[in-house]
């Protein structure tokens, strides 16, 4: 469960850091929210970095099947 | 020959006895016609060549060995005994196994159901569903013990360990192998948690691949909500369930690594929005110095000063324009009250001479006492209505 919502975030981290990105890039932004932004795609990036170096991959058989090759073999 | 009557039944027993005895194990070569699946699980259909035909019945439990689905016009090599069927006094034969008369049928079959198929509009790039561009939840479909997933698994630990991989084992070659491709396709998108799924088998001949190429799958294939990239066999292998999926990779890892970033291009990513969000930040700041230091420099910003030297200016001008104004009035007064003055005195002059009095002068000057006066000088004696110059 933990897994699945740090995975989850790691997806929407990234998307959050390329709209940082997008937002920054806006000339007209105000300084203030440019070093709030700032500050937060660095966290970010931090923890998708981290996130990515510790991740180990998880293999799960599928349970809910359908057979039909069960139901042939009567 | 002889007098004996028979029944019809006992004629069938000899019949069924003789062609039973007699052709209990049989090679033959046919093209399929009539075929049907019955809704019992065995097939029902006839074997011909130009001159002859036989009615062919193969049990379900017989059938379900069968790795190809059969259709009518192709030609297959079928092993099996000859059987009465008393109550209709009909012959069959009982086939209990059925294989292509060559590979050419298989790719025949294969090339009619790839026509077939495209003409419905299965491969139409239009239908091709759009790859998630970072999966994280990857489904695959392919035999639990196979090298296949092995090397899927080892490719998706390497590239991105982040991805959680649910895999929907199945056979994947040999009877029932279609049906369970379909199972488990299908399932995923029952659970419908993957975003991708990879539909993959090592390599193999063509009849070990032929799953791939029936038409349940490239149905199942086409149907799914879930995108499909297929990794079946080598390079060179092409079955129906590549055309029909939403992208064919040449083989099992190939497809994993398509639909997998590697780490360090998700690493890069991250680190060149890092760069990049650094880079916007220093030139915002540099920029807002910039507008600071215009600022500072500008007259607006100056203004408090330049204000101040100005008020000052003001002032100054102005205390001395009422300094200039003053001084004009006070002149203007003084010269008046001058004039006042000696209008005033010159009034009370005229009046006492007016009386009688006279006022002598002397070298332009009044003379106000005797001891003054100069006999000797000329004088000048002034009346009220006159002046009378004696010069002596």
């Amino acid at each position: 469960m933990k897994r699945k919502n740090s995975q989850s975030t790691f997806k929407s981290d990234l998307q959050r850091l390329e709209e940082i990105s997008i937002l920054l890039d806006d000339g007209e932004i105000e300084l203030e929210e440019a070093i709030v932004l700032y500050e937060e795609g660095m966290q970010l990036s931090k923890k998708c970095l981290a996130m990515l170096s510790s991740a180990e991959l998880k293999v799960n058989e599928l349970k809910s099947k359908i057979d039909f090759t069960n139901e042939e073999n009567i | 020959m002889n007098d004996v009557t028979l029944t019809v039944s006992e004629i069938t027993r000899l019949i069924k006895n003789n062609l039973e005895e007699n052709f209990a194990s049989l090679d033959i070569v046919g093209e399929i016609s009539n075929f049907k699946a019955h809704s019992s699980g065995h097939w029902y259909f006839t074997l011909k060549d130009s001159d002859a035909q036989i009615s062919c019945i193969m049990w379900r439990g017989v059938n379900n060995h069968v790795y190809f689905s059969p259709h009518d016009g192709m030609k297959i090599v079928v092993i099996g005994r000859l059987t009465v069927y008393p109550p209709r006094g009909n012959y069959q034969l009982e086939v209990r196994t059925m294989n292509p008369a060559g590979v050419g049928e298989l790719q025949l079959a294969f090339e009619k159901l790839k026509t077939k198929l495209r003409d419905e509009g299965l491969f139409d790039p239009e239908n091709k569903k759009i790859l998630p561009e970072l999966p994280l939840k990857i489904g695959i479909v392919t035999s639990a013990g196979g090298a296949a997933l092995r090397d899927m698994i080892s490719v998706a630990e390497r590239r991105f360990p982040l991805v959680r991989i649910t895999v929907a084992s199945c056979i994947v070659q040999g009877a029932g192998a279609s049906d369970a491709l379909v199972a488990a396709i299908q399932s995923l998108n029952k659970q419908n948690e993957v975003e991708v799924i990879i539909v993959a088998r090592g390599g193999g001949s063509l009849e070990d691949l032929w799953a791939f190429n029936e038409e349940e799958v490239a149905y199942a294939i086409y149907k799914s909500k879930i995108p499909v990239v297929t990794g079946i066999g080598h390079e060179t292998d092409f079955t129906i369930a590549d055309f029909v999926a939403d992208y064919r990779a040449a083989t099992p890892t190939a497809a994993m690594e398509i639909i997998t970033p590697e780490k360090r291009e998700i690493e890069n990513l991250i680190k060149s929005f890092n760069d990049e969000i650094t880079d916007m930040m220093f030139s915002k700041i540099s920029e807002i110095k910039e507008q600071i230091l215009l600022l500072v420099n500008s007259y607006a910003f100056r203004s408090p000063l330049e204000l101040l030297k100005l008020y000052n200016q003001k002032v100054d001008t102005t205390v001395q324009r009422f300094n200039q104004m003053m001084d004009k009035y006070l002149n203007n007064r003084k010269n008046k009250l001058a004039l006042l003055t000696t209008k005033l005195s010159a009034n009370d002059v005229q009046k006492t001479l007016a009386k009688g009095f006279v006022l002598v002068k002397q070298e332009d000057k009044f003379v106000t006492r005797a001891k003054k006066f100069q006999t000797a000088q000329p004088h000048s004696l002034i009346f009220y209505d006159n002046q009378i110059d004696c010069n002596k």
